[in-house]
């Protein structure tokens, strides 16, 4: 068990224990931004798995998360445009914390795998995490008119 | 000594699936249930099984949630017509 595994072990504990409280309880639009959470923390979990056991194509299944996480969570403000517009949920703090823990995690991994193609793509999904998180949180606190959300 | 990740993502796996369960809401049931689909992922890379986690990452975490939510959708307002819920 090397430093990344028990990096991606302190990560799932410390992040998904709240994602689950968050989502189980509470408001409904706290419900939203801890899933979107969620993915954001998974997301890492897998890239610190993938380097932890040394199999660089694990990567896909993080770019996936990346990719699939914010589109969920814009389906979830789409769809419950109207409770959460009673209620919008607080969103700042989670994507604050996940761009202070996403930043970290790609510079490390792309120091440990050195520069090539394998960085790139590790640049994408840390590039895609931050940029999806922000535009999904902007979407559930009603940033975006309700015309842009629904297209 | 990786055991302890494979009871970390069990652990998770159990207390979201219960999470499921015990929560009333159906519109909150899809929240969980996509929770549960991201703690399956985690629990199937862990295994070494990365093709059965990116088809329940896909299946799981996206899909049920969504015909479920659209489902809710449905009921809750009759009369609705279709398209709009497109």
């Amino acid at each position: 068990m090397n430093v990344w595994l028990v990096t991606a072990s302190v990560l799932l504990v410390a992040g998904f224990v709240p994602v689950v409280w968050g989502v189980a309880t509470g408001p409904l639009g706290r419900g939203v931004a801890a899933q979107n959470l969620g993915t954001s923390v998974v997301c890492l979990a897998i890239l610190l798995l993938s380097q932890g056991y040394d199999r660089p194509s694990y990567v896909d299944v993080a770019l996936v998360v990346a990719v699939l996480g914010p589109v969920g969570t814009l389906v979830y403000a789409r769809l419950l445009a109207d409770e959460l517009q009673d209620d919008p949920p607080h969103t700042r703090l989670f994507t604050v914390s996940v761009v202070c823990v996403t930043v970290p995690v790609v510079v490390a991994l792309c120091l440990a795998g050195g520069p090539g193609r394998a960085a790139a793509k590790l640049v994408l999904v840390g590039v895609l995490l931050v940029v999806g998180n922000v535009i999904a949180s902007r979407a559930l606190t009603g940033g975006f008119s309700r015309s842009e959300v629904t297209r | 000594m990786t055991d302890v990740l494979v009871l970390i993502s069990l652990l998770l796996v159990a207390g979201s699936a219960t999470a499921v369960v015990a929560v009333r809401d159906p519109a909150r049931q899809a929240l969980v249930l996509a929770v549960l689909g991201l703690t399956l992922t985690v629990l199937f890379t862990v295994l070494q099984a990365p093709d059965v986690a990116l088809s329940q990452l896909a299946v799981g975490s996206a899909l049920t949630p969504l015909l479920i939510l659209l489902s809710v959708r449905k009921v809750r307002r009759p009369g609705r017509c279709e398209g709009g819920d497109r």
